[in-house]
C-alpha cells in the first residue's frame, strides 16, 4: 500500500512541475468548456435576409416585420435580383426573398401569391430551421382567423438553453481526450526512457504500480472535472441540476477510469509519444462521435447505432443528462452506470494486462 | 539554402517517419475521421419519436395523427392513453415529443374556436428540441388549415413558398458536411504530426545535434516540414476522392484551385503544428495543446454549424482571424457552388491563405532558438 501511495504521489508532483502542462490542462477544463458553451449556438440566430422589392411595399413590408431578433437580422433592402443573388453566392446573405410586382395584387384579387425565396442551404441545419421559420410565418399571415394555437413545453431544459448543453458536452470530451492521453503519456514516458522494463523488473508488485499510475491521472481528471463544474457550468453558466451531484461524480469517476484504461491500452501499443497522439485521436474521434453527443443515436445508420453500444462515452452522456436535465432518481440511473463500469472495466483489464507484460 | 544537407536531413525525417508505424496513421486518420462524421453528423432531425394522446377520438383528430404517421419526420410510437405516461416516457429518454389532442378538439375545428393542442419537447438537446417544436408547428397548421379551407368551402388568402434551395438543392447532409470536414481534417492532422517534430528532439536531447551543426534555422524547419507537407499532400487527393464518390457531393469548381487552395491550407496547418512545438517544452504539452488549438476552432468557425454571417460580436472577429474560414470559403465553392476564381471574394481568400502561411512560417523560423535557454 505505501508502494501504491508513494507512485500517486510522484505522478502528481511530477504533474505540477511541468508549469507548462498545468496551464494547458486548467485551461481546456475551464476557458475551451467555457468557450464551447458561449459560442456555438446550433439554432438559427441572426440570420441574414436580403430582400429585393418591386411590389411597392404594404403586404410585403408586413411580411418583412415578422422577422425579428434574436433569430433573423434586421432584413436589408437589394436594388435587383442579380445583387441580391450575388450577396447570397458570397455568402454575405443566407435567405434571399423576392417579392415581385404582382405579389401584392396576387394576393389581394386572386388570393393566391407567390413568394420566391432564396436560400443558402450550405449551412443545411440552418437552412432546415430557417425554412420551417419561413413556412410557419408565412402561414401565419395567410389566415389571420385561424384558430388552432400549440402550447409547447420544453421539458428539463426550459429556455432550451444551448450554452449548457454545450458546455456539458464540451466537459465530456475534454474528460475524454485528457484521461486518455494523460495516462498513456504517463506509461509511455517511461517506455521511451527504458525505465518501464526496470520498473517491471523490480521486486515491486507490478500491477500496484500500474494502478497506482493511472490512478494519478484519475485524480488529476477529477481534480479538474470538479473545477470545471464548479466555476463554468454551476458559475459561469448558472445550469441548475436536477438529479443528485453526487451520482455524478461516481459516474465521471468511474468513466475516468475507463478513459485511463484506454490510454493503457494505447500505451501498450505505442512505442513513443508521437504514436500516442496519433493512436488516441484514432481512437477517441469515434468514441465521441458515436457517443450521441453531437447526432442523436436513433438518428444514426443502424450499423453506427450497434457500434454506439460500445462506446462507453455513449452511457457517461445519457446518465449525465438525465442527471442534470431530466433528474432522474438515483436508482432508475443504473443502466448508465453499467454500461461505463462494464465497457470501462474490460477495457481498463485489456490495457492492465498488456501493459503488465514485459515482451 | 544548402540544398544537399536539406536534402540529407529530408531523407532522415522521412526514413524515421515511415519506419515507426505512423505512416499508417498519417492516412487513416483523415479518411476515418471523414467517413464518421460524413455518416455520423445529421442535422436533420428524422423519425422523432412522438407519443400521441388523443382525448378527442374523432374524425378530424384521427387525420391529424394521421398527418404525423406519414411524415419522415415522425415516427408515432403508439397512441397512449395517460398524459403521466407520456410524460414518463421522455423522462426516460424514450420518447421525444408528446402532442396532445384536447377533448373538444373537433368541436370547436368546426365552430372556429380557439384550440389548444398541448406539445411537451425533449430539449435537453437543445437545437433537437426547437427543430422538432417548429416541425409539430408545420404539421399541425398545415393539417388544420387543410380541414378548415374544406370545410369552409372558400379560398382563403394564401401566400405559397417558391423556394429556390442554391448550392445544395435535395439539402443533403452530407453535401453541407462532407466539405466543411475536409477543412477540418486538413487542418488537424497535420497539425498533429507536425507539433511533435522539434519538441521530440527537445525532450530527448538530440536537438544538441542541431544547436551545434551548421544547418540555419530556416533549413531545419524546411527539412522538418518538408516530409510531412509531401506526405500529407495525397491526402488531398484521397479526401477529394471519398467526398465526390463515396459520398456523392458535386464537384462544381475546378479541381486546380481545389488543389492549390488546399496545398496553402496545408502549408498553414504545419505552420500552427510546429510554432506549438517550437514553444512547448515537453511533448505531452504539445498533443493536448494541439488537440485544443485545432480541434474546437476547426468546428466552430467551418460553417458547418452556423455561418460566419450569423455570427456577431467577438466570434465573428475569431472566425475572422482562424484560417478555417477562408479556407472553407473556398472549400464549399468548388464543391457547391462552382463560381471559382471569377468571384472577387475567392481570388482575395485565396491570397490571403497565401500570406497566413507565409506568415506563420516566418514566425516560425523568427522565434526558433538555435542555442541553449
Amino acid at each position: 500500500m505505501r508502494v501504491f501511495w508513494t507512485v500517486v504521489a510522484r505522478e502528481l508532483v511530477r504533474f505540477i512541475r511541468s508549469w507548462q502542462l498545468v496551464l494547458v490542462v486548467l485551461y481546456a477544463f475551464t476557458m475551451e468548456v467555457y468557450i464551447a458553451g458561449s459560442g456555438i449556438e446550433l439554432k438559427p440566430r441572426n440570420v441574414a435576409i436580403g430582400y429585393v422589392d418591386e411590389s411597392g411595399g404594404g403586404l410585403s413590408q408586413k411580411l418583412l416585420h415578422y422577422f425579428h431578433e434574436p433569430e433573423f437580422l434586421p432584413p436589408v433592402a437589394f436594388n435587383s435580383q442579380t445583387a441580391l443573388s450575388q450577396a447570397v453566392f458570397d455568402k454575405e446573405i443566407v435567405l434571399g426573398l423576392i417579392f415581385d410586382e404582382d405579389f401584392e395584387q396576387d394576393f389581394r384579387k386572386n388570393k393566391h401569391a407567390t413568394l420566391n425565396v432564396l436560400l443558402d442551404a450550405t449551412a443545411a441545419s440552418q437552412a432546415y430551421t430557417t425554412l420551417s421559420y419561413l413556412s410557419n410565418i408565412v402561414l401565419n399571415f395567410s389566415d389571420t382567423a385561424f384558430s388552432v394555437e400549440l402550447v409547447t413545453h420544453k421539458l428539463f431544459n426550459e429556455n432550451a438553453n444551448n450554452a449548457t448543453f454545450m458546455a456539458l458536452t464540451e466537459l465530456l470530451s475534454i474528460t475524454t481526450m485528457l484521461s486518455v492521453i494523460l495516462t498513456a503519456v504517463v506509461f509511455v514516458k517511461e517506455k521511451e526512457d527504458g525505465t518501464w522494463d526496470i520498473m517491471l523488473l523490480m521486486p515491486v508488485n507490478a500491477k500496484s504500480i500500474i494502478l497506482a499510475k493511472s490512478f494519478s491521472q484519475v485524480i488529476i481528471v477529477m481534480i479538474g472535472i470538479v473545477i470545471s463544474v464548479g466555476f463554468v457550468v454551476f458559475g459561469a453558466f448558472d445550469t441548475p441540476i436536477h438529479g443528485s451531484f453526487f451520482a455524478f461524480l461516481v459516474l465521471a469517476f468511474l468513466y475516468a477510469f475507463t478513459g485511463a484504461g484506454i490510454g493503457l491500452f494505447v500505451a501498450a501499443i505505442a512505442k513513443d509519444v508521437m504514436q500516442v497522439a496519433q493512436l488516441s485521436v484514432v481512437i477517441m474521434l469515434p468514441l465521441i462521435f458515436l457517443s450521441g453527443a453531437w447526432t442523436p443515436i436513433y438518428a444514426m445508420h443502424p450499423w453506427l447505432q450497434t457500434l454506439s453500444l460500445l462506446s462507453p462515452l455513449r452511457y457517461f452522456i445519457e446518465g449525465t443528462e438525465s442527471i442534470f436535465f431530466r433528474g432522474t432518481p438515483v436508482l432508475e440511473l443504473y443502466p448508465y452506470f453499467l454500461g461505463v463500469f462494464g465497457v470501462g472495466s474490460i477495457l481498463y483489464l485489456i490495457g492492465f494486462r498488456k501493459i503488465g507484460h514485459l515482451f | 539554402m544548402k540544398l544537399s544537407i536539406v536534402k540529407a536531413y529530408v531523407l532522415k525525417e522521412l526514413s524515421e517517419i515511415v519506419r515507426s508505424r505512423l505512416i499508417v496513421m498519417v492516412y487513416l486518420m483523415p479518411t476515418m475521421v471523414l467517413v464518421l462524421f460524413g455518416y455520423g453528423i445529421r442535422m436533420e432531425v428524422t423519425g422523432a419519436r412522438t407519443l400521441i394522446i388523443d382525448y378527442d377520438q374523432s374524425h378530424y383528430s384521427r387525420l391529424l395523427i394521421e398527418k404525423f404517421t406519414h411524415s419522415k419526420y415522425f415516427t408515432v410510437q403508439k397512441e397512449l392513453r395517460l398524459e403521466s405516461e407520456a410524460l414518463d416516457a421522455i423522462h426516460r429518454a424514450q420518447s421525444d415529443v408528446v402532442v396532445i389532442i384536447p377533448e373538444s378538439f373537433e368541436k370547436r375545428l368546426l365552430h372556429g374556436q380557439k384550440i389548444q393542442i398541448g406539445v411537451f419537447v425533449d430539449a435537453a438537446f437543445p437545437m433537437r428540441g426547437s427543430t422538432i417544436e417548429s416541425y409539430v408547428k408545420g404539421v399541425v397548421l398545415n393539417a388544420a388549415s387543410a380541414i378548415q379551407e374544406r370545410r369552409l368551402d372558400r379560398d382563403a388568402h394564401t401566400i405559397a413558398i417558391n423556394q429556390r434551395t442554391l448550392f445544395n438543392q435535395a439539402m443533403r447532409d452530407e453535401d453541407a458536411i462532407v466539405p466543411g470536414l475536409i477543412g477540418l481534417v486538413l487542418l488537424i492532422a497535420p497539425a498533429i504530426l507536425a507539433a511533435l517534430l522539434i519538441v521530440k528532439e527537445k525532450e530527448k536531447g538530440t536537438i544538441f545535434n542541431f544547436y551545434a551543426s551548421a544547418l540555419s534555422k530556416a533549413e531545419f524547419i524546411a527539412a522538418k516540414l518538408i516530409p510531412v507537407f509531401f506526405l500529407h499532400s495525397i491526402n488531398i487527393f484521397i479526401l477529394f476522392l471519398w467526398a465526390t464518390y463515396w459520398f456523392d457531393v458535386p464537384f462544381r469548381g475546378s479541381f486546380w484551385l481545389y488543389w492549390v487552395a488546399s496545398e496553402l491550407y496545408l502549408v498553414i496547418s504545419l505552420s500552427i503544428g510546429m510554432l506549438i512545438s517550437i514553444v512547448t517544452r515537453t511533448q505531452i504539452v504539445a498533443v493536448v495543446l494541439t488537440v485544443i488549438v485545432t480541434i474546437i476552432p476547426g468546428f466552430l468557425y467551418s460553417g458547418i454549424l452556423m455561418p460566419i454571417s450569423s455570427m456577431v460580436g467577438f466570434s465573428r472577429y475569431e472566425a475572422h482571424i482562424f484560417p478555417v474560414m477562408y479556407y472553407n470559403h473556398i472549400l464549399y465553392d468548388v464543391f457547391l457552388v462552382g463560381e471559382g476564381l471569377a468571384s472577387e471574394k475567392t481570388q482575395f481568400y485565396l491570397f490571403i491563405l497565401a500570406f497566413y502561411g507565409l506568415f506563420l512560417m516566418g514566425l516560425g523560423s523568427l522565434i526558433l532558438k538555435k542555442e541553449l535557454r
